[in-house]
């Protein structure tokens, strides 16, 4: 059973969801995301993922929020005196459909915290890594431990897809230097 | 009138420029801290290097982007991002060399080896991370202002 913590910040994440999608104005539609991104960096908290929180509240609530803000002083905001914006039915049917079939699969995911789960209890993966991550790499977070040692090659992949991502701005926006 | 405003993206209130003053190295530590104690804790190398990025993008927003961008030098931005990917793709082929697999930390000798060796690839992903961040942020605002010049 969920927590009155947990169902007021979900409540918070699915209003501003809605208004990020529905608000005119771009301004306030780039507010309200930012504000969903610290609700969720606050659910993963609860969630137990201060990793995940962390990357969600430094990337999500900050860097993509004034990435954005950079973006839309470029462009012109609609003067208009509607705060909504309208709905296109159509688009709502189907992303409706897509929603459905979505949530259709949630029954079919464990409960969370659920020692059952089949990533939890798992002896090859899950409590090999909580066993032996310290004394294989020495480091306590075995988050850690997976991302740089055992699965250090996929790591290396993001971290040149992130350098990948600087060059490819250069190249978009022909500029040869960054500053 | 908008279109003067927007000329100047930064407020020049005293009161934004003296906070970010303040905080601004308590912030570059404890992105730093994020970094260097992912191995015992919460945090790592993307998440440090993002809160470094935020911390110099927060400098662009109290002092104007224009003077930031001109302080910031580019070379040191290239020399964190490539010089991050050549650290992490060192550190795991030096154990290729040395008889391992890649990343194979236990090549280098003791599990302390490993530690030092994670805490290293940790780094390098933060300045890449960082430094990708920070780049793209100016590289963005001088690409609309190049537009905006050609436009006047």
């Amino acid at each position: 059973m969920i927590s009155i913590t947990e169902a007021v910040l979900l409540l918070l994440i699915i209003g501003t969801a809605i208004a990020t999608m529905l608000l005119r104005d771009v301004l306030a539609a780039i507010i309200t995301f930012a504000a969903y991104s610290l609700s969720m960096a606050v659910l993963w908290l609860l969630l137990r993922a201060p990793d995940v929180a962390l990357t969600e509240a430094a990337i999500g609530a900050g860097v993509t929020t004034i990435l954005f803000l950079v973006a839309i002083s470029k462009t012109l905001r609609p003067s208009t005196d509607r705060v909504l914006r309208r709905v296109d039915w159509k688009v709502l049917v189907v992303v409706g459909l897509f929603a459905t079939v979505m949530l259709l699969t949630v029954p079919g995911i464990p409960a969370i915290g659920d020692p059952a789960a089949p990533a939890v209890n798992n002896e090859q993966v899950s409590q090999y890594y909580l066993d032996n991550a310290y004394k294989e790499t020495g480091v306590e977070n075995a988050v850690t431990a997976v991302l740089a040692a055992y699965r250090g090659f996929d790591t290396f992949g993001e971290a040149v897809v992130v350098f990948t991502a600087g060059v490819a701005v250069l190249v978009v926006l022909k500029e040869e230097a960054f500053t | 009138m908008s279109a003067d405003r927007r000329l100047r993206p930064y407020v020049e209130s005293n009161v934004i420029m003296t906070v970010v003053r303040i905080l601004s190295p308590f912030v570059l530590t404890y992105g730093l801290f994020v970094m260097f104690h992912g191995a015992e804790s919460a945090g790592g190398g993307f998440q440090g290097g993002a809160i470094v990025a935020a911390m110099v993008i927060m400098l662009a927003f109290a002092y104007g982007m224009e003077p930031t961008r001109q302080w910031l030098s580019n070379r040191l931005i290239v020399l964190l991002m490539g010089g991050g990917v050549l650290t992490f793709a060192g550190v795991g082929l030096g154990a290729m060399v040395l008889g391992g697999d890649f990343l194979e930390y236990l090549e280098y000798g003791s599990v302390t080896a490993s530690k030092y060796g994670i805490e290293l690839v940790e780094l390098s992903i933060g300045g890449i991370v960082s430094a990708a961040l920070t780049g793209l942020f100016f590289a963005i605002v001088h690409g609309f202002e190049f537009k905006r010049g050609e436009e006047e």
